[in-house]
């Protein structure tokens, strides 16, 4: 009877065979399916004296096809391509909150500045006021609308990180879930291969959203790990993770922590690897930080230069200028210090910020680190550059220290390892407005004008005279008398009058003499630079003489409304080299392509990242993935094998009926 | 029956990534058509960072021109103004210069003179205003450095009847823009030192007797002071075929007074000798003074006192000797009026071929950036279209295989 329970063997062989032929065909589009096969021994032969006479084919088991190092592989390269992906994505929408051309904000600050023209054009005329008050309330408005649009990706990135973390909880459950009935199927003996595909499925699903690390232990679950050693899920337990402020309570920047046995450990986004959190979290706390400092640092260096020219001018009511955009200041958004669950301060000291000069501007943040009381380090947070106090020399105003353009003043005293967070440019262009309604206060005259003698021989030709600071103590002219071609004396010298012959080089800028008691006056301690200046160019003759004159001095009988002197100062803005050297009306061009060049990287890892990965995920599936075509053969080589199984016992029984058939004669 | 067999695809990734493809293509497609319908290479900043950022300069630089241009137009149309009106004032002292001379007629009587002593008036106040003209923004075309909304004032009470209510000079032309008034104290207010201008009249000379002077000649200007002076004659002796005059020269305001002071002459020769004694001057004396005659000199401060003292003296003069007197001094002084003039004119003329080569200048760097700006971020449209046609064929094909490869299947074959 051995055919015949060769032939019922083989049958059932097939069959499985067959069927699982039959699962591979219908998980074809299944996500982690892998592909199986049945793995066919043939049972141990019966000795006889004739030798092992075989006993047919038994099914060992149903093997899963996977490579570990592919699947782990492809999971990691997913991992990264989401990472990059989520941050290119992002990077574009900042991209788009800064046009370039005529719709941008560079047009409206060129503009505003041009406006400036216009009005030196016309001083008197209230239209070309009106308008140039309309450009810088413009200005202002596109400013608050591109803080404004910052404030939304923010909120949009905030929002998405809190819905993806709560899917890498969920997905944390799954798997210890899966631990779970892996370990109770583990003493079966066979492996549970639809359980281990569907846990290699979370594993990537969860890897999409944050890397992670596995471990697999003995009893057949697979501990999940993330930056590198956190433990996410180990056996059946989850550790959740959350999305806390940083160790500032900057609303602006997130991180990723883990409870654990009541503690909270807070992962660095850098250690996170791959994964769209950690693609967020990098572009929230680094890309969307510089943007907002970029913007932040083009409108407090435009507003507060516009400001401070506009400080110098009279209006047509002969008032110093106001303000015309909201001035800058600081509050404890932009100082911050350490909050819970960090360590606090545990000095008393408290730190204050102001700005000196503009110019210097650099768009970062900056923490400042105290060793002592009054010493210490600044660190420069855009490139790491640290800058060590007490400086030397100190800064003049008292300050505790200056920075790109920063005076930084402590009060109180702070201990060893307190730290602060000084984030000068966050806020600005979101409070940013203008202030301004009236054409009549706009300052636009000069406060001082200058004059040739009325018999000066030479071809003397003022080229500019300016106003640094205000009111300008001109109480009596200043008189510049030329003793020969180059060389004059002057009336404003101190302490006697026309003591001394100074050397006169036509185009060369004369300052207003310095007080004796310099620098002790308000000047700003970086800025040694007089009250007035003036510069004439020509050859002069001997008894020529050029006189600087407070506009209003009732002794010349002027009109201060027509002068135009300081519309043309603010034209002047302009070339004002404001940020890392460059124009003024350049900076937007230089943020624009700042952010251009981070979303062209961010674009290009994007496109590399996913390239490797979709390699990785073909390599994967060639080992795991179902081929409808091999499948079709397979169908139809196991079909025939059962088709002749059958005719084995088809064999079996005609022989058993043959000898039936002897026996009844 | 494990991995490591290279040329196994699961089925399900092929479609994968037969897709991605495909939606690659697609994107690729789209994105050169954005680039094609906007005319731009770089559309957003991404695509070209460093092209972004210099077409966004060419842009703001082509504004700036654009707004230095039109506050030159201004300036330009400003001193164009001024130059016409320097033109118009030329023009009505042309005028007051012929009625001037005419009023030198002997014939002519006082009743004659003072009518044209009035049209010379109206002359004088067409001159005032238009010093004071403003230009279509109500700025004074004759500001200098800056002055008064009505930079001239007068008459005011002497000596300095009229006076410039601003401050003197010139500023200089920029390399984008020039000045946008011309220096009035330079064009119409008068320097003794530098013009020497002055008037001299005399007292009454009765008719059948001839003295006048020419007009004061500056022999040294360093030692001019802008005084007037009072000549008197205190005595005419002849002697010896000689006439010797003896005069007193008072100073005003200082007050001092040089007597007794003595000229001399042939007496052959017609009467005329030269009056030096007051620092820097000159004045020659034409015809025999009587005792009792006196000179009067005095400094005009500007070009409208100077027609003020020639309407006044040929209004007032009472006969020929001085309707003659007052004719001479104010051609004189009106020449030296209309040289100062012309000199401001050609001022404004410098300042406006400056203007002209700035435009011209301005116009070809505008064409420099709108090039700049243009190979920054404008895109060859050729290439252009030739990459959207290459991309269109290879999604075209890449559609075509698709759909060709998947129907391939082992099972159309079964059954």
């Amino acid at each position: 009877m051995g055919i015949l329970n060769i032939g019922t063997r083989a049958l059932q062989a097939n069959q499985v065979a067959l069927q699982t032929a039959g699962n591979n065909i219908a998980n074809v589009n299944t996500p982690g399916y892998s592909r199986q096969s049945v793995v066919l021994q043939a049972v141990e032969g019966q000795f006889t004296g004739g030798g092992y006479i075989g006993k047919g084919v038994d099914v060992v088991t149903i093997q899963r096809n996977f490579s570990d190092f592919l699947t782990r592989q492809s999971t990691l390269a997913t991992s990264v391509q989401s990472s990059d992906a989520a941050r290119s994505d992002k990077l574009n929408q900042l991209q788009n909150i800064f046009p370039g051309g005529t719709s941008g904000l560079g047009a409206a600050i060129s503009d505003m500045l041009n406006s400036f023209s216009d009005v030196a054009s016309a001083p008197t005329d209230l239209t070309a006021r009106t308008v140039a008050l309309t450009r810088i309330d413009e200005t202002a408005a596109r400013m608050r609308s591109a803080s404004q649009a910052l404030d939304d990706l923010q909120h949009g990135v905030d929002q998405e990180l809190r819905q993806k973390v709560s899917a890498i909880n969920t997905l944390a459950q799954g798997i210890a879930d899966v631990n779970n009935q892996i370990a109770k199927a583990k003493g079966s003996g066979q492996p549970p291969n639809d359980l281990l595909d569907r846990r290699d499925q979370l594993v990537r699903e969860l890897n999409q959203y944050v890397q992670t690390t596995s471990i697999a232990a003995d009893d057949g679950s697979v501990g999940i790990f993330l930056a590198g050693s956190q433990p996410l899920v180990l056996g059946t337990a989850v550790s959740p993770v959350t999305v806390v402020a940083d160790e500032f309570g900057d609303p602006l920047k997130n991180k990723l922590a883990m409870s654990r046995n009541g503690q909270t450990v807070v992962m660095d986004e850098n250690a996170l690897g791959g994964g769209e959190v950690a693609g967020l979290l990098r572009f929230q706390n680094t890309d969307l930080v510089e943007g907002r400092n970029l913007l932040g640092r083009l409108t407090v260096a435009v507003s507060t230069a516009m400001n401070d020219q506009h400080h110098l001018g009279l209006d047509l009511d002969g008032n110093f200028g106001g303000d015309l955009f909201t001035p800058t200041t600081f509050s404890s958004q932009n100082i911050r210090k350490p909050v819970p669950p960090a360590t606090l301060n545990s000095g008393t000291g408290d730190i204050g910020i102001s700005i000196t000069d503009v110019s210097q501007f650099s768009a970062s943040d900056y923490e400042i680190n105290f060793n002592s009381a009054t010493s210490g380090t600044i660190t420069r947070r855009s490139d790491g550059k640290v800058f060590a106090f007490p400086q030397t020399p100190a800064p003049v105003s008292g300050a505790l220290a200056n920075v790109d353009g920063l005076d930084i003043t402590l009060s109180g005293t702070p201990n060893v390892g307190d730290h602060f967070l000084i984030k000068p440019f966050s806020t600005s262009a979101s409070n940013i407005d203008s202030v301004f309604a009236t054409p009549r206060n706009l300052a636009v005259a000069s406060p001082i004008a200058g004059l040739m003698g009325s018999s000066n021989q030479g071809s003397l030709k003022q080229v500019s005279i300016n106003v640094r600071t205000v009111p300008v103590s001109l109480a009596t002219p200043a008189v510049f008398t030329f003793t020969g071609a180059n060389t004059y004396t002057r009336s404003d010298e101190l302490p006697i009058a026309n003591a001394t012959a100074y050397t006169f080089t036509p185009g060369q800028p004369i300052e207003a003499e310095l007080p004796n008691n310099y620098p002790t006056l308000p000047y700003t301690y970086n800025q040694p630079l007089t009250g007035w200046t003036f510069t004439l160019q020509g050859s002069p003759k001997a008894g020529d003489s050029f006189t600087v004159i407070d506009i209003k001095d009732p002794a010349y009988s002027l009109d201060y409304k027509l002068s135009a002197g300081n519309a043309t100062a603010m034209t002047g803005l302009r070339d004002a080299t404001l940020f890392d050297g460059a124009a003024l009306t350049d900076g937007y061009a230089n943020l624009i392509s700042q952010v251009g060049i981070r979303t062209q990287s961010a674009a290009y890892s994007a496109q590399v990242s996913s390239s490797i990965a979709s390699n990785l995920e073909k390599d994967r599936t060639g080992v795991s993935g179902v081929n409808l075509d091999e499948e079709a053969a397979k169908l139809l080589q196991y079909q025939q094998a059962y088709q002749a199984s059958a005719k084995m016992i088809q064999i079996a029984q005609n022989i058993f009926d043959t000898l039936i058939q002897g026996l009844g004669h | 029956m494990s991995a490591s067999n290279l040329a196994r695809l699961g089925s399900a990734n092929t479609y994968d990534l037969a897709i991605r493809n495909l939606s690659t293509r697609q994107s690729t497609l789209s994105n050169l058509q954005e680039n094609l319908t906007s005319g731009k290479r770089v559309v957003r900043a991404s695509d070209d960072p460093t092209g972004a950022a210099q077409a966004e300069r060419s842009m703001t630089r082509i504004a700036r021109i654009a707004a230095d241009q039109r506050a030159l137009e201004t300036q330009r149309s400003t001193i164009t103004m001024g130059e016409s009106t320097l033109g118009e004032v030329t023009n009505a002292l042309q005028q007051f210069r012929e009625l001037t001379v005419s009023a030198g007629n002997g014939g002519y009587t006082a009743a004659e003179r003072t009518t044209i002593a009035n049209q010379l008036q109206g002359l004088r106040e067409q001159v005032l205003a238009l010093a004071n003209r403003k230009d279509t923004n109500g700025l004074p075309l004759f500001s200098g450095l800056g002055s008064a909304t009505t930079p001239f004032s007068g008459p005011n009470p002497p000596p300095a009847d009229y006076s410039f209510l601003g401050l003197p000079g010139q500023s200089t032309a920029s390399e984008v823009s020039i000045p946008g008034t011309l220096d009035g104290d330079s064009a119409f207010m008068l320097q003794t030192k530098r013009d020497g201008v002055y008037n001299v009249t005399m007292s009454s000379i009765p008719a059948g007797r001839t003295l006048q002077t020419t007009p004061m000649s500056v022999t040294n200007p360093s030692l001019v002071n802008g005084s007037s002076y009072a000549v008197a004659f205190t005595g005419v002796v002849s002697a010896a075929g000689t006439t010797t005059v003896t005069y007193s020269v008072t100073e005003s305001p200082s007050g001092t007074v040089q007597s007794p002071l003595t000229a001399a002459f042939p007496d052959n020769l017609p009467a005329t000798f030269n009056i030096t004694q007051m620092p820097g001057l000159s004045l020659t004396v034409n015809g025999l003074p009587a005792v009792g005659d006196t000179l009067q000199v005095d400094p005009s401060p500007s070009s409208f006192s100077v027609l003020d003292d020639a309407i006044r003296d040929i209004g007032t003069a009472s006969n020929a000797n001085a309707a003659s007197q007052a004719v001479a001094q104010a051609l004189n002084n009106i020449d030296i009026v209309m040289a100062r003039i012309s000199a401001v004119r050609g001022q404004a003329g410098d300042l406006m071929n400056r203007a002209d080569s700035i435009t011209s200048t301005q116009e070809s760097r505008g064409i420099q950036l709108e090039a700049d700006r243009s190979r920054a971020e404008d895109l060859d449209m050729v290439k252009g279209i030739s990459d959207f046609q290459n991309q269109q064929t290879g999604y075209q094909v890449a559609l075509q295989t698709y759909a060709q490869v998947q129907k391939l299947s082992l099972f159309n074959f079964l059954g």
